[in-house]
Parts: C-alpha cells; sequence; structure tokens
C-alpha cells in the first residue's frame, strides 16, 4: 500500500460537508465505528461530529450512528438522512423487503460498504447506483479475536475496510486508532484495508426513492393499555447468531486416563444416588473402591472449582460408590456369536480388559501368574491404603461377569502362541515385573534388597524385622510405600532419596504428605553412587545431583556431581522402577502399535496396561485394558477399529468460562484420617473416606446442563422455556443477544451464526 | 487544529474536574454522583480522575448526591454533581435546599424526558420542573458552551454579590452523546480564572444546624435577599465573560443570542440545539427572501426578560418553540416571555421534539409559515418531527 501525501475527496461522494451513516446492531459497535471515521478526517484537519442514534441499547437491536465531516465548524444537530457514505456493519440488514430504511435517502453514487461474507460478486445485479465496497469484517475480527464467543465486534475492522475504499492513507487510520486508544485493533483493520474490493456504480442507475414518512402510529386508546397488547416486532430478525444448548467436555472427564465420565457419575451421585452413579461408573470402570483410593486423580488435579475454592474430591466420591454399591455383580449372557478371548495377567489392565470383553458376551480365560488378582494391587500396595477385603469385592465383580480365572498360571513366549492358536485374540497385561537394578558398587550387600518384593512380602502376612535407620531410593509411589511399610515394620527411621525435587516426585502428593506426617525424611536431589558395609549394608554413599538440560518429557535430566556424602542406614530398599518379563512375546515377534507382529503379519495379539504404557498408574490400566479389548474385539470382527481421539481443545471447559459469582464458597468436605501418632505402626487404613456424599453437591457441573433455569431467567427477552428435559427457545423472538450463553455458569450453551442471508 | 475529539457529557466532567483542582489551595473539591442515561458518562469520567484535594462520592441516589453537594459547599468545597430525567425529580427537595441555603453548587443536566412511559431522548420538561427552584438556569447549545459555561458557572455563582447554585443543561444525546472536537483549557489557564472560594461564612469544626426555622417576617426578608441576588447575575456575569475573554481568549456567549433579529419580520424564539437549528432555517428562508430572525434563550432563569422585550420591540409576529409541554397550559417557555411583545402582536407557542423529537429546520420553516398565516395567536400547537 503506497502512503498518499493527500487525502483524495471520495470517488462518488459529494462536496463537504460530507455525511455518513453506519448501520449496524447492538453490541457491533457501530458507534465506536463512526466515531473512528471523525477520529480519521478530524487527522486531516477537518471539521468533524459524529454521534449514535441511541434507542433501547440491546444486542442485536438496528443501531445507527452518524459522522459529519467539514471544513467549518458544524451547526446542523440532526441525523443524517441523505448520506453520501453508508456503512453496513451486518449486510443481513439490507432491504429483504419493506420496511427497511438502511439505504433510505443515499443518492446516486453514494457509497456503499457492507459487511458481508458473500463478496462484492453476490451485489453484482442489485444496489448498482452505488459504489459497492464489500469486506468480510466478521471473519476477519474473529481471527483477531475481537469480541466475544457471543458477538464478534466488527467496528475497527470496518472502519479499515473504509479507510481504503475512500482513499485515506494507511498513517491516518493508524493515528485515528491510537488517539481513541485502539491501536490493538489495527491488525484486523490493516487486513481489511488490504482485503476490501469496490465496484463503481453503473452510469445511469437509479438510487430507490426516499422512504415516504410512515404516518405517525396511532396512540392506543385509554383502554387498550389495559389489555396485554401483543408485540408486532418480530425480534428474531435482529439476529445474527443464536444460542443453543450444547455440553461441553469437563475437565476432569478429559483427564481421566481410564475415561471415566466423571462429571457425569458425580452429578448422577448428586441427582440420583449411589446405584445411578455405578451405572455410569462401572461402564468404563470395574474397580471403583480401589481407584476410589489409589487413584493420583488427575481429575481433581484439572478440576475448575480449584480457581474458585477448592477442587472437588472426586476421588472420594469415586470410593463413596464403589464402597456402597450393593450390586456385586451379575453373570454376562453371552452374545449371539461369542468370541473367545485369552488375557494374560490378572492386574488391574487384565481385569479391566477382561471386564470389558466379558460384559459384552464373549469368552474370556483370564491368567496370573501369582496366587491371587489384582496383580500390583495385592502385592505392591500396602494395607493401610487399599485393605484386601476391598480389592477382593472389585475383583468379585469383574469376576461376576463369568470371567473364567486361573492363578499360578505363569505364560512365557511359546505359551502365548499357544494361546493365541486356541483363542480369536489375546491380551498381554502382564504389567512391569522385573525390578530396576542399580549398578552400584555394593548394591548386592545383604541389607539391600528390592522394594517391590519388600512390599509383597508385607502383603503377603509376612513381617519383616526391620530395624534402626532404613534408606528407601526412589521418587514414585512405590518408594513412598516402601517407606511408610518400613516404619510400620520397626524401623526406627526412615529416609527417602530421591534423586529430583520434591514437586518431580511421581508419588501423590497426598501420600508423601502422609509419609512425612508419619516420621519419614526426605533428601531430595540425591542419588546413591555406592554401598558400604561388612556383610550387611552400614553405610550408603549419597551424590548431589543437579538439574540439568530438559529431557524429551520437558524434566530436566538429573546430573550427578562429584559431591557427595555418607549416610549410615541398617537397610536400603530399591524402588527404582520396573521393566516387562522379556520372555512373555513370542521369540521372533515385535510389537508395533501395541499389536505383536509376526513378521509383516499383524497378529491377534496385543498389548495392554503398564506393558504397553508404562504410565504406571491404575487409572491408565484400566483405560488401556478397556481400550485395548474394544481395539481387539474389533480387529476379530472385522470392525472399524474405534478411534480414540481426545475431546478438541476448544471444547474443553476451562475457569474463564465458569461463572464463579454463580456458586457458594464451600469448601472441599475433608475425608477422615486417623492421626499420624496411631497409624504410623499398624497396617488399619488410614483414610476413613467422607463422613457423606455432599461433597457431590460442590460439583460445578462443567459444560452439563443441570436445568438450573439461569438462561430462562437471564433472558432479556423471556423467550425461553422449559421444554422436556432441557429448554426451548423461540425462535421468532430471541435476537441472539447472547444473554444466556454469558449467563449459563457451567457453558451448557454456546452460541451459533446464523445464515448471514436470512 | 486544536481542542479533543469529546462529547459534551465529557466536556462538562473535565470542566468540573478543572474547577475543582483549581480550588486545590482553599476547601478542595466535592461530588457526589449517581448514574442515569443520559448524564452517565459524566458521572463515569468524574468518577476516574484524580484530585489531589477533594473525593468524588458515589451514593445511592440523586437525592444523596446533592446532599453530599450540599455539605460539602457549606464548608466551603467546590461541589459538582449530574443527572437527568427523574433523577432530578427524585433530587428536587435538596435542588431546593441547595438554593435557599445560598449554596454555590453547580450542577450539569442532561436533559431527558421525564416518565413512565420511559423515554431516554432529549426534553427540558425534566429542568423546567426546577424552574422554581431558586437555581440559575443555562442552556447550552454546542460542546464547547457546555465547557465554557461549567466554568463560568462557578465564577458566577461563587460571586458574593450572587452565592446561589447554577444549573448548565445540555440536551441528552443531542448533545451529551455527540462528540465533536472541544477546545479544554490548561489548569494554568482555570487556575487564573476561577479563584479560590471563599464563602462568607462556612461550617468549620464546631457542629450546626443548616436552614433552621423562618418566621414569617424573616421568610420574606430572606426570600428577597435571593430575589435580589438573582437579579444581579446578569450584571455579574457580564463580569465573569470578560475575566473569561481575559484568560481564555474566547466570550461566552450572551444570556441571549439575537440571529439576524433586527430586520426581522418574524421571529423564532427558542432554547438549546433546536436555537441552533433555527438558525439555519434562518438563513434558508433569508436566501428565499423571507425576513425570518432567531432568538437564542441561554439564560432562563433569571429571566432575560429585558434583553427580550428590547428585542421584540416593534415586532408584530414571535414564534416560540418548545421542547417541553407544561401540561394544561403549553410551552413553559412560551408563557414566559408572551407577555414581553408589544401590545397586539402576535406571539404564538410551538411544542415540537419532546420526548426526543428530531426538529429539522423544515420544521421551523412549517412554524414560520403557520405563524405568517396568524393574524391572532391561539392555542399553542403541537407538532410531531416524525422521527
Amino acid at each position: 500500500m503506497s502512503e498518499r501525501p493527500h487525502w483524495n475527496v471520495p470517488t462518488g461522494a459529494s462536496p463537504l460537508p460530507l455525511e455518513i451513516r453506519v448501520h449496524g446492531r447492538g453490541g457491533q459497535g457501530g458507534v465506536t465505528c463512526a466515531k473512528l471515521l471523525a477520529a480519521m478526517f478530524a487527522e486531516q484537519g477537518r471539521h468533524v461530529q459524529t454521534f449514535g442514534d441511541y434507542g433501547s441499547e440491546r444486542a442485536g437491536a438496528p443501531v445507527r450512528a452518524f459522522t459529519r465531516v467539514d471544513l467549518a465548524p458544524i451547526t446542523n444537530r440532526n441525523k443524517v438522512y441523505r448520506p453520501h457514505h453508508l456503512l453496513v456493519l451486518d449486510a443481513a440488514l439490507l432491504p429483504s423487503g419493506s420496511g427497511d430504511d438502511v439505504l433510505d435517502g443515499a443518492g446516486p453514487g453514494a457509497l456503499l460498504l457492507l459487511n458481508t461474507a458473500r463478496g462484492l460478486a453476490a451485489f453484482t445485479s442489485s444496489h448498482d447506483a452505488f459504489r459497492v465496497a464489500a469486506v468480510d469484517a466478521t471473519a476477519i475480527a474473529r481471527r483477531h479475536g475481537i469480541g466475544s464467543a457471543a458477538l464478534v465486534i466488527v467496528n475497527t475492522t470496518v472502519a479499515g475496510a473504509y479507510a481504503r475504499a475512500v482513499d485515506l492513507p494507511w498513517a491516518v487510520v493508524e493515528r485515528a486508532f491510537r488517539s481513541l486508544g485502539m491501536d490493538g485493533d489495527l491488525g484486523a483493520a490493516r487486513e481489511a484495508y488490504a482485503a476490501v474490493a469496490v465496484r463503481p456504480p453503473r452510469p445511469g442507475a437509479i438510487a430507490p426513492a426516499p422512504r415516504v414518512p410512515a404516518p405517525p402510529r396511532p396512540v392506543l386508546g385509554l383502554a387498550e393499555h389495559v389489555r396485554d397488547v401483543p408485540t408486532a416486532l418480530p425480534t428474531g430478525t435482529w439476529r445474527t447468531q443464536r444460542p443453543r444448548y450444547r455440553s461441553h467436555v469437563a475437565p476432569c472427564s478429559a483427564a481421566c486416563p481410564a475415561g471415566n465420565d466423571v462429571v457425569g457419575f458425580v452429578q448422577a451421585l448428586r441427582t440420583g444416588g449411589v446405584e445411578a452413579a455405578a451405572r455410569l461408573l462401572l461402564a468404563t470402570q470395574p474397580l471403583p473402591s480401589v481407584c476410589g483410593r489409589v487413584c493420583p486423580a488427575p481429575c481433581a488435579a484439572a478440576c475448575n472449582r480449584a480457581a474458585y475454592d477448592g477442587a472437588v474430591n472426586v476421588r472420594a466420591l469415586e470410593r463413596w460408590i464403589g464402597d456402597r454399591l450393593a450390586d456385586a455383580g451379575a453373570r454376562a449372557p453371552l452374545a449371539a456369536r461369542p468370541r473367545r478371548f485369552a488375557v494374560v495377567g490378572g492386574g488391574p489392565a487384565g481385569l479391566s480388559a477382561a471386564f470389558a470383553l466379558r460384559s459384552a458376551g464373549h469368552e474370556v480365560l483370564l491368567l496370573e501368574a501369582g496366587t491371587g488378582l489384582g496383580g500390583v494391587l495385592r502385592t505392591g500396595i500396602p494395607a493401610y491404603r487399599l485393605p484386601l477385603d476391598v480389592l477382593d469385592r472389585d475383583v468379585a465383580r469383574v469376576l461376576a461377569t463369568g470371567v473364567d480365572a486361573r492363578c499360578g498360571v505363569a505364560i512365557d513366549g511359546p505359551g502365548v502362541r499357544a494361546l493365541a492358536a486356541d483363542h480369536d485374540a489375546v491380551i498381554l497385561a502382564a504389567g512391569l515385573p522385573r525390578p530396576a537394578r542399580l549398578d552400584a558398587p555394593g548394591a548386592s550387600l545383604g541389607g539391600v534388597r528390592d522394594g517391590l518384593g519388600f512390599l509383597d512380602a508385607v502383603r503377603r502376612g509376612e513381617r519383616p524385622t526391620l530395624r534402626g535407620h532404613v534408606v528407601v531410593v526412589g521418587g514414585g509411589n512405590t518408594a513412598v510405600d516402601c517407606a511408610r511399610t518400613a516404619l510400620r515394620c520397626g524401623a526406627a527411621r526412615v529416609t527417602i532419596a530421591y534423586r529430583r525435587g520434591r514437586e518431580e516426585m511421581p508419588a501423590i502428593p497426598t501420600e508423601v504428605e502422609e509419609a512425612l506426617a508419619e516420621g519419614v525424611a526426605l533428601l531430595t536431589h540425591r542419588q546413591p553412587v555406592g554401598f558400604a558395609g561388612g556383610g550387611a549394608v552400614a553405610r550408603v554413599t549419597l551424590a548431589e545431583v543437579e538439574p540439568g538440560a530438559p529431557d524429551a518429557s520437558g524434566r530436566r535430566r538429573p546430573v550427578v556431581t562429584g559431591r557427595a556424602s555418607d549416610l549410615a542406614c541398617d537397610a536400603v530398599l530399591l524402588a527404582l522402577g520396573q521393566g516387562p518379563d522379556p520372555a512373555l512375546v513370542p521369540a521372533g515377534w515385535s510389537v508395533r502399535g501395541g499389536r505383536c507382529m509376526d513378521g509383516e503379519r499383524p497378529t491377534d495379539v496385543w498389548l495392554a496396561g503398564d506393558l504397553a504404557t508404562g504410565d504406571g498408574t491404575v487409572a491408565h490400566a484400566i483405560g488401556s485394558g478397556r481400550r485395548v479389548a474394544a481395539r481387539a474385539l474389533a480387529a476379530v470382527e472385522g470392525a472399524p477399529v474405534p478411534a480414540e481421539r481426545a475431546a478438541p481443545a476448544e471444547d474443553r471447559v476451562t475457569p474463564a468460562h465458569v461463572r464463579f459469582s454463580h456458586f457458594e464458597v464451600r469448601r472441599p468436605r475433608p475425608e477422615r484420617h486417623a492421626a499420624a501418632a496411631d497409624r504410623a505402626r499398624c497396617f488399619a487404613e488410614v483414610n476413613g473416606g467422607l463422613e457423606d456424599a455432599s461433597e457431590a453437591e460442590r460439583c460445578f457441573s462443567c459444560g452439563r446442563c443441570t436445568r438450573c433455569d439461569t438462561c430462562l431467567l437471564s433472558c432479556p427477552e423471556g423467550v425461553v422455556s422449559r421444554s422436556g428435559d432441557g429448554y426451548a427457545v423461540d425462535e421468532a423472538f430471541c435476537k441472539g443477544c447472547g444473554v444466556c450463553v454469558a449467563e449459563c455458569p457451567r457453558r451448557a450453551m454456546e452460541m451459533t451464526l446464523d445464515a448471514e442471508a436470512r | 487544529m486544536a481542542g479533543r475529539l469529546i462529547s459534551a457529557n465529557h466536556a462538562a466532567a473535565l470542566a468540573a474536574t478543572l474547577a475543582g483542582r483549581a480550588n486545590r489551595t482553599a476547601r478542595g473539591f466535592c461530588s457526589g454522583v449517581y448514574p442515569i442515561t443520559p448524564s452517565t458518562e459524566c458521572m463515569e469520567l468524574l468518577c476516574n480522575q484524580e484530585f489531589e484535594k477533594g473525593e468524588v462520592v458515589r451514593v445511592e441516589s440523586e437525592h444523596s448526591a446533592m446532599a453530599v453537594c450540599i455539605g460539602a459547599a457549606a464548608s466551603g468545597a467546590r461541589t459538582f454533581t449530574t443527572s437527568s430525567s427523574n433523577g432530578l425529580a427524585l433530587m428536587a427537595e435538596n435542588v431546593v435546599s441547595a438554593a435557599l441555603l445560598r449554596l454555590p453548587v453547580v450542577m450539569v443536566a442532561a436533559n431527558r424526558a421525564l416518565g413512565p412511559p420511559w423515554n431516554l431522548w432529549a426534553d427540558h420538561g425534566d429542568t423546567l420542573l426546577l424552574r422554581d427552584s431558586g437555581w440559575v438556569q443555562f442552556y447550552c447549545a454546542d460542546n464547547q458552551e457546555v465547557l465554557d459555561t461549567v466554568l463560568c458557572a462557578y465564577r458566577l455563582a461563587e460571586d458574593h454579590r450572587v452565592l446561589l447554585p447554577v444549573l448548565v443543561c445540555q440536551e441528552g444525546f443531542v448533545l451529551s452523546h455527540t462528540t465533536t472536537r472541544t477546545e479544554v483549557p490548561s489548569q494554568e489557564e482555570v487556575d487564573r480564572f476561577l479563584p479560590p472560594l471563599e464563602l462568607p461564612a462556612r461550617l468549620r469544626d464546631t457542629p450546626r444546624a443548616l436552614g433552621g426555622v423562618d418566621v414569617p417576617g424573616v421568610a420574606e426578608a430572606h426570600r428577597a435577599q435571593h430575589h435580589e441576588a438573582m437579579a444581579r447575575v446578569f450584571e455579574v456575569y457580564r463580569e465573569v465573560q470578560d475575566a473569561f475573554e481575559r484568560e481564555l481568549g474566547r466570550r461566552p456567549a450572551d444570556p441571549v443570542v439575537p440571529y439576524r433579529a433586527e430586520d426581522a419580520d418574524l421571529l423564532v424564539v427558542s432554547m438549546g440545539t433546536i436555537a441552533v437549528t433555527a438558525q439555519r432555517a434562518v438563513d434558508e428562508a433569508r436566501a428565499r427572501g423571507e425576513r425570518l430572525g432567531a432568538v437564542r434563550v441561554r439564560t432562563f432563569r433569571p429571566s432575560p426578560a429585558e434583553q427580550l422585550a428590547a428585542i421584540f420591540r416593534g415586532k408584530r409576529r414571535i414564534a416560540v418553540i418548545d421542547r417541553d409541554l407544561s401540561l394544561g397550559f403549553g410551552g413553559v417557555l412560551w408563557g414566559e416571555v408572551r407577555g414581553l411583545a408589544e401590545p397586539g402582536a402576535v406571539v404564538q407557542g410551538y411544542v415540537i421534539g419532546v420526548g426526543g423529537g428530531d426538529v429539522r429546520p423544515e420544521h421551523v420553516a412549517a412554524v414560520a409559515a403557520d405563524l405568517a398565516a396568524r393574524t391572532a395567536a391561539g392555542r399553542p400547537v403541537l407538532m410531531e418531527t416524525g422521527a
């Protein structure tokens, strides 16, 4: 765009005084648009005057604004009846028949600037007496994020297009915007300045005749005033956007690795009780009492209520449902053509896969190498966090469906081949049984042992006697479980050594807090580099660790320094993570995308749970088991593999979408915890759970309508009514003002574009 | 070109701010405000100003807004408020109190029709409701005049020969929401024009009751004093005009502004922006060879009866346009001035543009045509603008 030294008198315009009329809808910013125009001409040294035709000032209503430009001071105080330039902020305002006055008084050659998505071509045959300019200001302003979801504000964008249409130099536009403090919109204005298309008037074309003033409306007789006169104004025609009821994705549900409908089951608990909530929960989650205790609860970490008065304690509610669910499960009927599946591994992923497949009517053989089902839930999680009877009840519900479970059956590569030959599909969910070794001098000394093995022994009823100072190496839940179990086995003192900082510990933060409360010490940024002692370990050498460059996951890679010190100890428990059994996948096979491949041939053997993902939480394992089961079934039946696509980010409900003012401040209900001094020496469950289910009342129900009537009450036109399970909007009168959507406390509504050409 | 692109609401707020700051070496500034369309933007801008000595108090009603001004003015602060329409009606009791206590409060009204039914637009009926409240009343015709008149109002109100509150009227939306170039003086200029406020007596540390009881004889004397103070307004205002012109370089308009009236056969008398529209109609009529003239009444209280009588001398046909209607009577301005013409003159009242109708030059021409055809004045003519 070249800079022009002087303002050219606009083509087709009358000489000064220049009169401009802006037509828009309430909320589009027409008055400010007219003011921007005035500012541009004032920058050129002209006298200007600008004002709005103020009416009922309601969003969506047609509104007008005016600007006059002259060389002499302006004394004309009237509205503009013979405009030289017409700006139409919404082309849908153009005459569609009778009664419209947008073009009223504009003579041949007048500039008609339209905000339209239809382009100049749509106006080739119409309005040919005018010099027509067209720009899709709504699209441009929307791209630049001007306005809100309920209403795009196009005024500044249209002003940019206008400047180009009348050959004003860009520098004038910039100065005018700055003078009104609207620099932020210059980007959109600049885009419109470049994008506007202009068409000359057709010589000899005749402009529409000025409107004949309508006769004054008759005044109602006195008696008429007491009657409810129906409005003759179909305000629905003012609408450019319309409200719609649509559920959005709650952050808790989006965050759940198991794929639970979190907001759904919490709301079901609130409105329908335990059984109603369990129906939703059991669709994705066979182990609610387990997850209600040991899940790190990413749902609560994502909860929008955290930005208000504290996240909803979803985990405790899940436990409430699981513990009080009377339904012990029932035998699932077989499908018409039942398929035969084998699941290897009775941990959470295997149980989840078996439950999903058996519930869908297929035969499931579940094989577990250990003595009982539950995997790490049974062998690795201490009783004070997860009592065995709780685990047994959840497992029993899975088995009740008719799963053929066999324990003490270890499967290796040839075994997998044999299972594959006998079954339609095999799901390997054997977890990560091999503890990671520490490659440091003295790691094989007596008293240095694998933490998971220690926990398993305790879980089996052994009570290994510990004494003195026990050092636990690691930062995950296993490390914390080891530390707290060591205390309960008689250790006088327990120290956790972890190579990163406390915030980076993968363990559940509340578990870390509880361990510290029980007296466990935490040494961060320490890595054992050697163990010493005569026969049994007596010292561990801990090197200091500094955070280095971030790795692929964004975590800073620990860098071991040369600074080291010795710590006297009587036992060391290593909780450094685990690896898979390398002999499980048959020799010669490979794994691609969670599926075993025999050369290039995909087999019907699938990997699930930690074996597939290594995510390491019960919730991840449960989600993986169910999803892999669905994929395996789809592959067997030749059906399309179900897509697993996360909801798009723009569909998530964020704190900005929640109207906090709608909700009373109500702090989270605490769970009942045994006192640290009482609990630290015994294996009784530490957390007694909630006293009642009232925590569910705190759920915002993000993205899900609760029939709270806020839309109905806030509609300025009173056109929202209850209908069936939800609401209906009277389209004849809805102006699309967006108040209902803005007022909705939980983003259960949205505005959608009305077609421009109505 | 000098000046800022601002509305009359903002012009009024800036004038009040400058005047308020000019009193910083004395008792400062205090303003009680309550919003009502179309005056709201004035109080909003005022609320965003910073005063080194002073405060804008947001209260719960117009009545309290004026109460704040009364208390503050009685203790020597420079005071300001703004309102419209039914807000003024609610304020009325304290409006009268401010005047009868002889406190130099300045108020800007954005004229709006009284309701219900609710109407947001220009109509002089709200401030004319306060006609007999004892306040000086100015009616403005453009943004610059609003700003200048507010500044003049303080100097006039605070003059010891006057000591009366002043109401500066600007039509809602037509002025309040119209943006034009307006020259805003510097603080130094305003400081020179507006000396710190000194009252002959003011509240100090000792608590006192204001008002008290007026027994009949004293009441007569108080009313007479008040009336005489009104009578001195024009003389003091002339000095204010001189001082303003000296310090700010332009002369505020006279209480009455005649336009091509001297040789006119037919006069159109009106207030506010309609009077400027009438001047445009006069130019058009003169172009057609018709000897039309116009008179703008800028100061409504005290009544500029003498100035108008001088202009009316020798005129046989006078039209009075009111943007208000005293129900059961006619236009208020018409009622005021119809006795000022020479005996036998036709002084006909017309009511146009009530409730915000857009009064255009063609309406004024229609008034002139109607008047030219008359041989005697009749009942007031109520006209519809059609928009």
